[in-house]
């Protein structure tokens, strides 16, 4: 994939230059652009972070781990990557952290290893995502959309658990 | 609903490390996160400036417009009635950074996208289903976790791809197939 990235700029760079596009402004415009969004998630990814490493510090987070795991076993999910699941949703850093983790003490070609690594794939950081494109399109009513990606977050958790063999 | 989730997690988290004897733990932890907070955002800035950039130079060679137009027809029959026409647009920068893995490029289109959907302080369900297709991974190559798995010593590190493209493709379908469901339904 080291490829894909100078490919990309380079064809930006191309298009801009061969349609005559004012590049260098345009750029600028762009980069404006990026930093305002950088300034809209900040109170929302505080807020979120503040919230969830909270959560972990109190014990909650292992609670909630050891309450889940009967049933998750149901679908084959293994114990171990129970705490990567649970945090998936949570927290993008939070969960690449866990899957590190996982891969070492279980090896990546382990069950749990493999289990992991699809369940991190599977599926994006949910309340990230929901809370940073709400307060930034400063919307309160959200309706149905995070208890639906909640639901599209587990059944792409117990998709990895069934796909592994 | 996120305010529930919030209220319900600082809240859990403050009564739970007090009965435990854990407050300070507890409250420093969420100081971390605050200070984690602007430090992501401050990591990102980079980033979002760099591609929004590069994608503003596409835009304004006229290349944007030709691939918003072409996935034009697919994007309105998913989310119906409901999207605006300008949300076209930043829609089809969005869902391609993602498909490709450029996280940093798509949550700034992303976001334009939401502004445009959104009407007043009440989602729409075209802003619903944008978020549900967003919140549930539409990444072709999990590019992170197979360079993660390499490092780990794997003996192969790509295993993972088809079942995690499996994977995605049953929690995007179950996102989209329950916003319908509840749009109905409610």
């Amino acid at each position: 994939m080291s490829w894909a990235l100078p490919l990309f700029i380079l064809l930006c760079l191309l298009a801009g230059a061969l349609r005559r596009a004012p590049v260098y402004d345009a750029f600028l415009v762009g980069a404006k652009e990026g930093l305002n969004t950088a300034k809209a998630i900040l109170p929302a990814l505080i807020a979120m972070l503040c919230a969830i490493r909270g959560f972990e510090a109190s014990g909650l987070m292992d609670g909630l781990c050891r309450l889940c795991a009967p049933a998750l076993q149901f679908f084959r999910i293994p114990e171990e990557t129970l705490p990567l699941m649970l945090m998936r949703p949570l927290s993008g850093s939070g969960a690449l952290a866990m899957l590190k983790a996982l891969l070492t003490a279980q090896g990546p070609d382990s069950r749990a290893g493999l289990v992991g690594s699809v369940m991190m794939g599977s599926s994006e950081t949910v309340f990230y995502t929901c809370a940073v494109y709400l307060s930034a399109a400063q919307v309160k009513k959200s309706r149905y959309a995070v208890p639906c990606a909640l639901l599209a977050w587990l059944a792409g958790s117990i998709a990895a658990g069934l796909l592994v063999p | 609903m996120l305010q529930g989730i919030f209220l319900g997690l600082m809240g859990l988290s403050l009564v739970t490390g007090w009965a435990r004897g854990q407050t300070d733990q507890v409250v420093s932890a969420m100081l971390a996160g605050a200070r984690e907070g602007v430090e992501t955002a401050f990591a990102a800035a980079g980033g979002f400036a760099f591609f929004c950039g590069l994608i503003e130079i596409l835009r304004q060679a006229g290349a944007v417009r030709g691939l918003a137009r072409r996935s034009a027809p697919f994007l309105q029959r998913l989310m119906g009635p409901s999207l605006p026409q300008d949300a076209l647009e930043p829609i089809t920068v969005n869902l391609t950074g993602n498909l490709l893995g450029l996280g940093n490029a798509a949550t700034p289109a992303g976001i334009e996208a939401a502004r445009r959907m959104a009407r007043g302080d009440t989602a729409t369900p075209a802003l619903c289903l944008f978020l549900v297709i967003n919140s549930s991974s539409v990444q072709l190559l999990p590019t992170t976790v197979v360079a993660l798995r390499a490092a780990a010593g794997s003996s192969s590190p790509g295993a993972v791809v088809l079942p995690t493209l499996l994977a995605t493709a049953v929690s995007t379908a179950v996102g989209i197939l329950s916003c319908k469901l509840w749009e109905k339904l409610s």
